[in-house]
C-alpha cells in the first residue's frame, strides 16, 4: 500500500528533539474515516508522532503522507496545519482576558483571515456553530480564565475544530478530568464523529475510553508501533 | 503662576504635548510586560543604560549617547539570546542586569568615570525634552500604534496561546521580539521624560490599572492609553498647580488610579 487512499501513511519515519530520535523507524497508516486510539507508555513517543504529523520537529527522517501529499518543506508543513487540528495536551487557561467567542474564531488564523484581513462573517457563523456543537453556546461571552477544566478542554476542541480539519489530532483529551467530565467529552467526540466525516487520531491512557471512542487501537514503545490492538 | 500662566510657555506646551503623546502610546506596551513576563528584563535594560552611560563617558562620548545605544542593543538582542539558549526572560533579564552594574561599577572604578554623571540618566523630566526628544517621543508612539493595528489578532493570539500561534504559523518569536524590542525604546524614551526610576508610572501601572478593569485585550489597550494619558497629562498639571517634581506627580497620579480601580474592582 502506498499511501494513497490512506488519510495518513508514515513509513520509516525517525524524528525527535536532539540527537537521539524520539521516533524510531515508526510506520502507520490510517484509513480515511478511521478513528485511531494510540497508547503507550510516557516518554514513548505519542506527542512526538503528532508533531512529526504536524511537521513541527526540526529534523524528519522517513515518509509521511498526509492526505496524499508527502510532507517535506516547510511549505508542506504549512498546507498539513491547515487541514489538521491539533488538541495539545495539558493546555493552561492563560493569562490574557479572552472571551470564549474570541479564542475559538482566532482559530481561524491562517484560513480565512491572517494580516490585514480580519475575520468576516463566515468565520463569525463557523465559530457560533461550533460552540453550539460543544455546549459553549451560552458561555461565549464568558472570560476562558474562568473556566472549568472541562469546559476549557471542550473549548480547546472548539479551536481545532474551527479550522474545519479533515484530521482531527487529541492529545490525552481526558487526562486532568474527573470521571463526570470526562464522560461529557466522551459524549462530545462520540457527537462530532457522528457530525463531520473526520479522521481522529488520539492518545489516550484509558483503555476504557480507547474502546468507547475509537475503531483500532495501537500500543506505542520506543518510538514504535509494538501492537495493533482489537477495539470490540 | 497660575496653570494657564505655565501653559503659555514653550516648555510647558512641550512638556504637556510629550505627556499626553507618550502616555498615551508608550502604557500600550505595559500590557507586553505582563503578558511576556518581562518585569525583569526592564530592570536588565534600565541596568544596561546604566553601562552604557558609563562606557559612553569612558571613551569621551556623551551618556546619553551610550545609555541609548545600551538599550537599542538591548532589546534588540535580549530576546533571540533567551531563545537561544531556551531560557525565560525573566532570567536572562536578571542575568543581564546583574551583570551590567556589575561592569558599570568596575568602569567607574577603573576608568575613573563619575558615577553621579552616569545616574543623571535616572533622572529624567518632561520639562527638559527638546524639540527632537517630542518628535522621538511621536515617532515611538506612532510606530506602537502601527505594530498594534496592523498585527492585532497575531499579538492576541501570541499572548492567548503562543504554543498554538507558532503552529498557526503566526510568526510568534518575531513578534515577541519586534515586541521587546519596542518596549526597550520606550524604557528610553520613558527614562527621559519621568526618569528611569519612575519609568513604570508611564509603562506599567497604566496597563496593571486596565488589566484590572478589563476584558479583552481591546479594552486593556484603550484603558491603558486612557490611564497613560490621565496619569501623565494629569500628573504633569497638579505637579504645575501644586509645584511638584513633574516624574513624581504624574507617579503619584497613576498609583492613585491603580488603587481607584481597586475599589472600583471590588
Amino acid at each position: 500500500m502506498d499511501g494513497g487512499s490512506c488519510a495518513l501513511w508514515l513509513s520509516g519515519v525517525r524524528a525527535g528533539y536532539g540527537k537521539a530520535p524520539v521516533l524510531n523507524g515508526l510506520s502507520l497508516s490510517v484509513k480515511k474515516g478511521e478513528h485511531l486510539a494510540i497508547l503507550g507508555e510516557n516518554g514513548a513517543g505519542k506527542t512526538t508522532l503528532f508533531r512529526a504529523i504536524l511537521h513541527l520537529l526540526p529534523d524528519i527522517a522517513g515518509t509521511i503522507r498526509v492526505l496524499g501529499r508527502d510532507v517535506k518543506s516547510r511549505e508542506d508543513g504549512a498546507w498539513v496545519r491547515s487541514r489538521v487540528g491539533y488538541v495539545p495536551q495539558g493546555q493552561g487557561k492563560g493569562r490574557l482576558p479572552i472571551s470564549v467567542f474570541e479564542a475559538v474564531m482566532l482559530g481561524r488564523w491562517g484560513k480565512s483571515f491572517s494580516y490585514f484581513r480580519r475575520p468576516g462573517a463566515r468565520d463569525r457563523e463557523l465559530t457560533a456553530e461550533i460552540l453550539d456543537v460543544v455546549g459553549l453556546w451560552d458561555l461565549r461571552d464568558k472570560d476562558c480564565r474562568a473556566l472549568s477544566g472541562g469546559q476549557t478542554q471542550r473549548l480547546h476542541i472548539a479551536r481545532a475544530l474551527v479550522r474545519e480539519p479533515q484530521i482531527l489530532l487529541l492529545d490525552e483529551p481526558t487526562t486532568y478530568l474527573d470521571d463526570a467530565s470526562r464522560d461529557v467529552l466522551a459524549r462530545l467526540i462520540d457527537q462530532v464523529r457522528k457530525k463531520w466525516p473526520l479522521t481522529m487520531l488520539m492518545i489516550i491512557h484509558d483503555w476504557q475510553y480507547a474502546r468507547r471512542l475509537a475503531d483500532r487501537a495501537v500500543y506505542l514503545r520506543r518510538g514504535r508501533i509494538e501492537e495493533c490492538l482489537e477495539v470490540v | 503662576m497660575s496653570i494657564g500662566e505655565y501653559l503659555q510657555v514653550p516648555i510647558f506646551q512641550r512638556a504637556l504635548l510629550a505627556a499626553l503623546v507618550a502616555g498615551g502610546t508608550v502604557s500600550l506596551l505595559g500590557v507586553v510586560i505582563v503578558m511576556l513576563n518581562l518585569t525583569t528584563m526592564r530592570f536588565a535594560l534600565m541596568h544596561m543604560a546604566l553601562l552604557g552611560g558609563a562606557a559612553g563617558l569612558a571613551f569621551g562620548a556623551s551618556p546619553l549617547a551610550g545609555a541609548t545605544a545600551a538599550i537599542v542593543l538591548g532589546s534588540l538582542f535580549l530576546g533571540p539570546f533567551s531563545e537561544r539558549l531556551r531560557l525565560d526572560a525573566g532570567i536572562t533579564g536578571a542575568f543581564f542586569m546583574t551583570g551590567s552594574i556589575a561592569l558599570a561599577f568596575v568602569l567607574f572604578y577603573k576608568a575613573g568615570v563619575p558615577a553621579l554623571d552616569v545616574f543623571g540618566l535616572f533622572t529624567g523630566s518632561l520639562l527638559s525634552l527638546s524639540r527632537d526628544d517630542l518628535l522621538a517621543v511621536a515617532g515611538l508612539g506612532a510606530a506602537i500604534l502601527l505594530v498594534y493595528a496592523c498585527l492585532f489578532r497575531e499579538i492576541q493570539l501570541v499572548f492567548y496561546d503562543p504554543e498554538q500561534a507558532e503552529w498557526l504559523g503566526v510568526p510568534a518569536k518575531r513578534i515577541k521580539n519586534a515586541l521587546l524590542f519596542l518596549t526597550g525604546l520606550s524604557i528610553g524614551v520613558a527614562m527621559k521624560v519621568v526618569g528611569a526610576l519612575l519609568i513604570d508610572a508611564l509603562i506599567l501601572i497604566p496597563a496593571m490599572t486596565a488589566m484590572r478593569l478589563s476584558r479583552s485585550l481591546l479594552q486593556i489597550l484603550v484603558l491603558s492609553s486612557f490611564f497613560g494619558t490621565a496619569a501623565a497629562a494629569g500628573g504633569l498639571l497638579i505637579s504645575m498647580a501644586l509645584d511638584m517634581p513633574s516624574g513624581a506627580a504624574i507617579t503619584l497620579t497613576g498609583v492613585c488610579l491603580l488603587g481607584l480601580s481597586v475599589f472600583i474592582r471590588r
